[in-house]
């Protein structure tokens, strides 16, 4: 799994340093596969993938912030690592991201709205994680409370809950 | 506002001032110019005034408008700002709550509902069935949602939704035993059929909870729909108001900048009449000191003439040529007494004071007497003067006839002083009635293509069409005018050739006194003039034709002309004059023409001689009868006297009953005013007539008043005087007392060297006491009081004693000067002595 991974690595040719430090960072997965990152190839079929478990997510740079959502009746304090740099881990760039759910619920976002935002990838609700039937392993979360001109029903179908995959084209 | 009304009121008096100021300052016609634009100036300035005042209260009325729209402006923007802020909040709302995307995500409760049921149907082995579990678990965070705020509240009016939340609960609970996250009991088919059919009964429940909830999301999207339709609506109105208000606030700008701008229009044009008026102001003081200049050296030049003779005579009296000297002194006099008649007519015109007194004139008798004054110095000239008159002309008309006679004098004597050779034509006709009739006649041969002169408007007023005009045209074959000339022609002093002396007799005011009597009388006089062929001057005015019986005298005044047919008679006058000098004067001319002469010195006791007292009267007849004669035939009442003046005097006398409240009363005055005239005609005076009388003026007033006879001099007065050679040495001068006689009348002489002697008697007396005083000025003065009389009254040797003290009196010494006055005492005697042997003294 290693191998093919530096494989990709070597194959994508895109060897920028936060890549290569994160790709330091990069093991394969000991526990259940709670993520797989992957790109779409130009000829339509998917490139290799890059899955996460729990544990290699939580070793991400870490971030953590309260938001109202829709979801909550309350602010919720969501954590976690940002999409970004989960995208930069999996060594993935692209102009848009389609983000899947386990009930196969998608959404296409733009790349560039987790180079501007800081769009939480949070595997914890109020330092808890989340069961699949609290909506969880993982949640995408917008920062709401910064930008107000996120807080619409465009922004609020982006944030997928119960992310399963994350395809990059 | 109040101060502004005051700055507006105020041109008013500035204006007022101006006006004023001219007509005390200017020469009268350039003021009666200059003051109508200046009066026409004053009158718009008080025009615009109210119109400004109206502009003012304009302003006033708009203010409310401007306040009221202006607060319904402000009402209106804050409505919007309110309906913004309103839609503003309702659209923050919508995002917030996010209704409709609950109810995409509901749905998805009833989609994951048919998932899992789909999936617990399909599997056989439930019990490690890893689908299952997942679906499960996605199921129930679906079915978590519906706990929540927004849900129920969504939700709170659908029906028995709240019962179905329960069984989905009831359903969980009892799927958690073998799916939760701590199974309690093992996942046997059984139990999964058990699920199964839990599941199954909840189908129609939660299929109606989703369309409850869609149904219920399409109301609350309509109803916002229709809220925000509903602010849409009440922004679009207050928009529409808005711009309404806007429209309307420009529209009270607009015309606020209108009357601004027009008022600024109005200023500046007030502005610049002010400023034409000032030039025209300046203009006229301009031409009035060149005015007052040219008059003084005018009237310097006849002065010197007349003083350089008197000093020529005074220095050598009987030189032979005395006489001619005389003559020229007469002439230089007489010339400086019509220039200070023409200047007075001049400003009488000019100050509007002059007033015409139309009467029943005959035009034939003006003509003819018109040309038997000229016609000697025309014939004097070589020149005839041909006076033709239209026969359709009426046999009277209403002229002032003194005025008409005037004017053609003027033109006439102009026409004969400009002309050497041919003739001068005094035409008289009619105009015809519609005023078309131009053509000049017989006096138009003469005629050039010359413009007529400028500012004689070359045609009659408009009104004049409509009326009767006479014409008379003066045309002469003279030396004509360029067309510069007769541009000059009626500007005053301004004769066509300077080289020409006074010695013309033209005063150079002529024709513009006879232009501004003729618009006087509301007409006006023309030129057309041809250089070297000869000028035609038609002088035009309205004709009134007198349709009453013709008078039978054509005298202007309705006085008593009927005696003019009595016989020929010494008149009974009454002269009542305070000034003892015009008393004399006029005793000695009404003497000189043979009637006889009473003199008062105030109008109380003028009013006491006409009393009738039997036995004072003046000739017996009267005596007897005082009830059927007046004592005096006429009273010449001078106007300013002591104790009583002469309008009260003449109103006494004609409260006076019989002939002695009839008799004809002249008032004599220096005033030129017309109110003075007016005043004594109202107290019942006949005519006025103006100091100076001279004896031509008082013989024609005479002539007016009491027919030719009573103006002929008696043969007796004046005989031929003959040459007296040899005066008895130097004492007397028996030329000089002969002319004092004639003029004084015999009988007034002996009054007046006996005054004389007395006076000198006096003068001897006061030379002793300043001799004895030793002031060689009172003396020299005393003196020299006594030169001058006895020099006019013929005694030179009195006068050669008088003026050896008037010179000496400072230089000689006592003994010398006694000697001197002795010799004056000795020759006043002699003199005395010598006039009573002449019948010079009584």
């Amino acid at each position: 799994m290693q191998r093919r991974n530096v494989l990709r690595l070597g194959a994508a040719a895109l060897p920028t340093a936060s890549i290569a430090v994160s790709a330091l960072a990069l093991d394969a997965p000991t526990g259940p596969v709670v993520l797989t990152v992957f790109s779409r190839l130009r000829d339509g079929r998917p490139g290799n993938p890059v899955q996460f478990d729990m544990a290699m997510l939580e070793r991400l740079p870490q971030t953590a912030y309260s938001t109202r959502t829709p979801w909550y009746g309350q602010a919720c304090k969501f954590s976690g690592p940002l999409l970004r740099d989960v995208l930069s881990c999996a060594g993935l760039r692209g102009s848009q991201l389609r983000l899947e759910a386990l009930n196969a619920y998608r959404v296409d976002i733009p790349f560039d709205d987790v180079l501007q935002h800081d769009v939480l990838l949070a595997r914890l609700l109020d330092d808890k994680p989340m069961a699949v039937r609290d909506k969880g392993p993982l949640f995408v979360i917008y920062p709401f409370e910064q930008h107000a001109a996120l807080r619409n029903a465009v922004y609020h179908s982006r944030c997928v809950w119960q992310l399963r995959s994350i395809e990059v084209s | 506002m109040h101060r502004s009304a005051q700055q507006e009121a105020n041109p008013v008096s500035p204006l007022g001032r101006p006006v004023e100021g001219i007509s005390m300052s200017a020469p009268p016609p350039a003021r009666a110019v200059a003051a109508r634009p200046m009066v026409d100036a004053a009158a718009r300035a008080q025009a615009d005034t109210d119109i400004d005042t109206d502009a003012d209260a304009g302003p006033q009325r708009l203010s409310p408008w401007f306040g009221l729209t202006g607060l319904l402006l402000l009402a209106t923007l804050l409505a919007a700002v309110f309906v913004q802020a309103r839609q503003y909040t309702l659209l923050n709302l919508t995002v917030q709550y996010q209704d409709d995307y609950l109810a995409l995500s509901l749905q998805q409760v009833e989609t994951e509902y048919l998932r899992l049921r789909e999936q617990l149907r399909r599997d056989s082995n439930p019990a490690d069935s890893t689908a299952l579990q997942l679906r499960y678990d996605v199921f129930v965070s679906r079915v978590s949602l519906l706990g929540g705020d927004r849900t129920r509240r969504l939700l709170s009016n659908a029906g028995d939704s709240a019962s179905t939340l329960g069984d989905l609960d009831g359903f969980i609970r009892q799927a958690d035993l073998y799916l939760g996250a701590a199974p309690h009991a093992p996942f046997s088919p059984q139990a999964a059929s058990t699920l199964l059919q839990a599941l199954e009964a909840l189908d129609t429940p939660i299929h109606q909870l989703m369309l409850d909830a869609t149904h219920r999301v399409a109301a609350q999207v309509t109803e916002r729909q229709a809220q925000v339709r509903n602010h849409n609506q009440i922004g679009l109105a207050l928009t529409a108001f808005l711009v309404a208000m806007v429209l309307l606030f420009a529209l009270i700008m607009l015309r606020q900048v209108r009357s601004l701008e027009l008022r600024r229009h109005r200023l500046s044009r007030l502005a610049d009449e002010l400023r034409d008026a000032r030039i025209e102001a300046e203009s006229a003081s301009d031409a009035k000191s060149e005015f007052l200049a040219d008059m003084s050296h005018e009237l310097r030049t006849p002065l010197h003439g007349l003083l350089g003779m008197l000093s020529l005579i005074k220095d050598a009296p009987r030189d032979p040529r005395a006489g001619d000297w005389l003559l020229t002194a007469d002439e230089s006099a007489q010339h400086l007494r019509r220039l200070l008649d023409d200047i007075l007519d001049l400003s009488k015109l000019d100050a509007g004071s002059l007033a015409l007194t139309p009467s029943a004139v005959s035009l034939v008798d003006l003509l003819r007497e018109v040309r038997s004054l000229l016609q000697p110095s025309a014939l004097a000239k070589g020149l005839t003067l041909q006076v033709d008159i239209d026969p359709a002309l009426p046999p009277l008309a209403l002229l002032d006839g003194t005025r008409v006679r005037q004017v053609l004098f003027n033109l006439v004597t102009n026409a004969i002083k400009y002309s050497e050779v041919g003739v001068v034509t005094l035409q008289c006709r009619q105009l015809a009635q519609d005023g078309h009739d131009k053509t000049p006649g017989a006096g138009g041969q003469a005629a050039g293509r010359n413009d007529r002169a400028p500012g004689a408007g070359g045609q009659a007023p408009g009104a004049a069409h409509r009326q009767a005009m006479v014409e008379f045209s003066v045309s002469d074959t003279g030396i004509g005018m360029d067309r510069e000339t007769v541009s000059r022609l009626f500007r005053r002093h301004s004769r066509a050739e300077d080289v020409r002396a006074w010695r013309q007799s033209g005063t150079g005011l002529g024709l513009a006194i006879s232009r501004n009597l003729a618009r006087l009388m509301g007409g006006e006089i023309l030129v057309r003039s041809t250089l070297e062929a000869g000028s035609v001057f038609s002088f035009h005015c309205p004709l009134h034709p007198v349709n009453e019986a013709p008078a039978p005298s054509l005298a202007a005044a309705p006085g008593p002309v009927e005696i003019s047919e009595q016989p020929a008679r010494p008149l009974q006058v009454l002269v009542a004059e305070d000034h003892p000098v015009n008393r004399l004067y006029l005793a000695a001319l009404l003497a000189r023409l043979g009637h006889q002469v009473k003199l008062v010195d105030n109008g109380l006791e003028a009013v006491r001689a006409m009393q009738p007292e039997p036995g004072t009267g003046p000739d017996v007849a009267a005596a007897a009868s005082p009830v059927l004669a007046s004592p005096f035939d006429l009273i010449l009442m001078d106007v300013h006297m002591p104790v009583m003046d002469g309008v009260v005097a003449s109103q006494a006398i004609r409260q006076l009953p019989g002939p002695a409240g009839q008799v004809c009363i002249v008032a004599i005055t220096a005033d030129v005013f017309d109110d003075t005239r007016a005043r004594c005609m109202a107290a019942g005076v006949v005519e006025v007539v103006t100091k100076p009388l001279s004896l031509d003026a008082l013989r024609a007033l005479l002539v007016r008043r009491f027919g030719d006879a009573a103006g002929l001099p008696p043969s007796a007065v004046a005989p031929a005087s003959e040459p007296v050679t040899n005066p008895a040495h130097s004492l007397l001068d028996r030329n000089t007392v002969h002319n004092v006689c004639g003029l004084m009348g015999s009988d007034k002489a002996p009054s007046l060297y006996g005054s004389f002697f007395t006076q000198a008697d006096d003068a001897a007396r006061r030379m002793r006491v300043a001799m004895r005083d030793a002031d060689p000025e009172a003396l020299r003065r005393s003196a020299h009081t006594v030169k001058g009389a006895a020099l006019n009254l013929g005694l030179p040797a009195l006068a050669a004693a008088a003026a050896l003290l008037t010179n000496e009196a400072g230089t000689l010494a006592a003994a010398p000067l006694a000697l001197a006055v002795q010799r004056f005492e000795e020759l006043t005697q002699a003199s005395r002595a010598l006039c009573a042997g002449e019948g010079l003294l009584r």
